[in-house]
């Protein structure tokens, strides 16, 4: 049974599919496209690092789990994945975030094979105690390089100075430390508990055909005993951890991330919460703001300097990144702005233009079969429609921006930097 | 717009590239841009400027914005954003031969930000501290956007006057894609192009890079916890270049590689080891991130691979693999604008402009011996390795020379 979701803004529609094992698979097909793109999706990230089954005891798992095992997931006992989809050309890649872990493809040719491929290996582990030890190397200098680039370290070390327990502050692929306490049993035993049908879900954007997807499915999803699988829960305080984490490596200027801590939302919640945050920030921070004219014309900041929404499962922080030669200047005079800005509000005018920019922006993300593809992936993890960012983009009102920038405690900060030793 | 690299004047033809996208006379401050931009739902103008091929920049302003039929109320997006490209391009914040002061001096500390932050991901510190050895006495040695000393000479006459010599001497391609027939946006650049006085259009140049006597070796250090390691081929004589592109996907190209399953997978020497080409300069660059340790026995093993190929072949599996992995590229262009303006930009220097179909169609004709024979045109010419500062080079045993 397939179900239809039309959506009246952007005049496009997609269809849900739930197959007996319990995977929900979201179909956007894109009429004039030459590729179709097929993201395959487990609930699990590095943010679960302790769960229970069926309310048994918990397993503590190492942190860089989730991004091992999705390392360890191309490989078979025959033939690894990559090797399969060389046959077809397709392009095929894999991805670990703090919620989730995705296995992919696009292809211009041979989709159904392509598919057949995908939902194939994600539902085949193969971990043996040799070739878990052979990826260490492998994730080990993964590891070393982000630790060598100050863009990640900038925006790690805000997320550790944001939150004091939740997972969220930990890197998503691990430590050197931590991954060496990895075994192919602790691969198999988060396998088997965070990749059960229930738990995932196929999104598909593009050239292909939705009749050909379901019969797909029909024959290689595998059913499984549902399984109540809970991550173990954390309480978070609502304060930040630490105001300030501050890093010497050879940067030339300071770079500098600049996060809010907001309680945690979910649902619909959580999406206002984005589209929100996106609009206000661009509107006050923004290129076409005071606030940016300002300090850029101090040189505060530069060209660099951009504002965004990061959130996920169990975070969620408005953000400005950026480099300045005085980056607690420039988080000084944020906090000004919001606070005048609760008590002058800014113009409806600059509201409407930055929801217009805002729409804009979305409207492009569904012209691109990657970018359909992963907006029906974000919001099956979020259990929301596949339209609802989009959708309250288009009807966000100025009041409730109003609202949520009162609610916005622009003391509850924390300022990541990352400065040269010179 | 291509022109020449420039020489001492780098820094005045990027400084004129960063400010023609920052305002113009109609706008004349980047807030006011913006704003505008931002009531187009969102459309984008930038510019860039890059070394292209031998002794050529190219400098590019490129604008994007939503399809005409996802206007809210009905405006015709692609005439309007035509409109603006022209102005920021033709009509510049600008007077008796100079630009703005105040905008001049705020795109020269942008311009100094940008050539320093080299250093901040190091991955693009090695490409271009490489690059610097590997085409050494050529124009490509030296980086696009000039040196923080160039750039610091930059005035708003000296700006003015590397962005007059762009516009009257400049080889100068249109490119659109979308879902239109772009009638508006050809009669927009006519109508506005055609009172510009030009002469002395720059020629374009498809010299290959030079491949020395001997292989460079060089080294530098930062304080880091990853070593990486570029080198560079050259293969000057290469005239076949369907085969070249096939050959560097085999050897480094795809996930299915000899890099990737012999020296990530087998050996689990590193994340990343890959290969490029670039079909003009006839060059190959491998590059990998590796524990500093492993540098020797990670160069030795990138040498094992491409003299394996060019002993033995590749095998016609591999050969499958690499022009069905092209197909799939090319045939998704066909859903990306951008990529397809690339695609066309990329072949402006071609008396024969293909289409991504053509290509493939020539690449399908390559056999396994014609990539064993662009196999061995290569020869080394340069290793470039970024070392952490505190690794001690005895434990190679390679012992680089430190580079100036």
């Amino acid at each position: 049974m397939i179900e239809k979701i039309y959506d009246d803004v952007i005049k496009e529609t997609c269809l849900k599919y739930v197959h007996e094992s319990g995977v929900q698979v979201f179909m956007l097909p894109m009429k004039g496209y030459s590729t179709a793109v097929a993201q395959f999706s487990a609930k699990f990230g590095s943010l679960d690092n302790a769960f229970s089954i069926n309310g048994g005891e918990l397993h503590k798992v190492p942190d860089g789990t989730a991004h091992y095992l999705e390392h360890k997931l191309f490989e078979s006992e025959e033939k690894d994945a990559f090797k399969l989809f060389a046959q077809t050309g397709a392009s095929c890649n894999a991805g670990t975030s703090f919620d989730y872990t995705q296995y992919y493809f696009s292809c211009a040719d041979s989709f159904k094979k392509n598919l057949e491929i995908l939902l194939g290996f994600v539902q085949e582990p193969y971990f043996t105690a040799e070739n878990v030890e052979k990826e260490r190397g492998i994730i080990g200098q993964e590891i070393t390089m982000y630790r060598d680039s100050p863009g990640w370290r900038v925006f790690t070390n805000l997320l550790e100075g944001l939150y004091s327990v939740n997972p969220v502050r930990n890197d998503i692929a691990g430590t050197v430390e931590s991954i060496a306490e990895i075994t192919e049993k602790t691969l198999y035993d988060c396998y088997n508990a965070y990749y059960n049908p229930a738990n995932m879900f196929l999104c598909v954007a593009g050239n292909f055909d939705p009749d050909e997807v379901v019969s797909v499915c029909e024959e290689k999803l595998k059913k499984r005993e549902p399984l109540n699988v809970k991550t173990a829960e954390f309480n978070e305080p609502p304060a930040v951890n630490k105001k300030r984490m501050e890093l010497t490596m050879p940067v030339a200027k300071p770079i500098f991330e600049i996060g809010f801590k907001r309680p945690l939302v979910s649902g619909q919640a959580q999406t206002d919460e984005y589209i929100y945050f996106n609009i206000l920030f661009d509107m006050i921070f923004g290129s076409v703001s005071d606030f940016f004219g300002r300090m850029r014309d101090k040189g505060l900041i530069n060209e660099q300097f951009s504002d965004g929404m990061f959130s996920g499962r169990g975070f969620c922080v408005p953000f400005a990144r950026g480099e300045s030669n005085d980056p607690d200047a420039v988080l000084s005079e944020m906090q000004s702005v919001l606070r005048s800005c609760k008590t002058a509000p800014p113009a409806r005018e600059d509201f409407e233009r930055i929801k217009r920019a805002t729409y804009g922006s979305l409207v492009r993300d569904f012209t691109n079969a990657d970018s359909v593809a992963s907006t029906l992936s974000e919001s099956a993890l979020r259990g929301s429609s596949p339209f609802a960012v989009i959708d309250t983009a288009a009807a966000a009102s100025y009041e409730k921006m109003l609202e949520l920038l009162d609610g916005l405690d622009e003391e509850n900060v924390c300022i990541s930097i990352v400065k040269g030793d010179n | 717009m291509y022109t020449d690299f420039g020489g001492d004047s780098r820094s005045d033809y990027a400084a004129a590239a960063y400010i023609l996208s920052d305002c113009c006379r109609k706008f004349p401050t980047y807030s006011k841009l913006s704003k505008h931009l931002a009531n187009m739902y969102s459309a984008s103008l930038t510019s860039s400027t890059s070394f292209a091929w031998a002794g050529m920049r190219g400098t590019v302003l490129k604008s994007s914005v939503i399809d005409n039929r996802y206007a809210l109320n009905g405006e015709n997006l692609e005439a309007e954003m035509c409109g603006i490209l022209c102005e920021c391009l033709l009509n510049p914040n600008a007077d008796n031969s100079a630009f703005d002061g105040q905008t001049t001096e705020l795109m020269r500390a942008e311009l100094i930000d940008d050539i320093d932050s080299v250093i901040n991901e190091k991955a693009n510190y090695a490409s271009m501290r490489g690059a610097m050895t590997a085409f050494k006495g050529e124009s490509m040695e030296l980086p696009p956007l000039g040196t923080h000393e160039q750039a610091e000479r930059v005035t708003p006459e000296s700006a003015y006057k590397a962005y007059r010599k762009i516009l009257e001497t400049a080889r100068i391609d249109i490119l659109c894609a979308g879902a239109s027939d772009f009638a508006d946006a050809e009669m927009i650049f006519a109508e506005k192009l055609s009172g510009l006085e030009r002469g002395n259009i720059c020629k374009l140049d498809s010299t290959p890079s030079r491949l020395k006597d001997e292989p460079a070796v060089f080294a530098d250090t930062l304080p880091m916890q990853q070593a990486i390691l570029r080198m560079y081929f050259k293969a000057p004589e290469l005239e076949d270049r369907f085969a070249g592109l096939l050959f560097a996907s085999i050897l480094g190209g795809m996930t299915t590689s000899r890099f990737f399953l012999n020296i990530r997978e087998k050996q689990s020497l590193c994340y990343y080891c890959s290969c490029f080409g670039n079909r003009i300069l006839r060059t190959l660059t491998a590059y990998a991130g590796i524990e500093p340790q492993n540098i020797g026995r990670t160069k030795e093993a990138v040498l094992a691979e491409i003299k394996d190929i060019c002993e033995n072949g590749v095998t016609e599996e591999e050969l499958l693999a690499a022009k069905l992995d092209l197909r799939n590229t090319l045939s998704s262009m066909n859903d990306n604008p951008m990529a397809m303006i690339s695609w066309y930009h990329n072949q402006i220097l071609e008396d024969n402009i293909l289409t991504p179909e053509e290509y493939c169609a020539e690449a399908d004709k390559v056999t396994a011996e014609r990539v064993q024979e662009a196999a061995r045109k290569y020869s080394l010419d340069t290793v470039y390795t970024l070392c952490p500062s505190d690794f001690d080079a005895a434990e190679d045993t390679d012992g680089e020379e430190a580079a100036e």
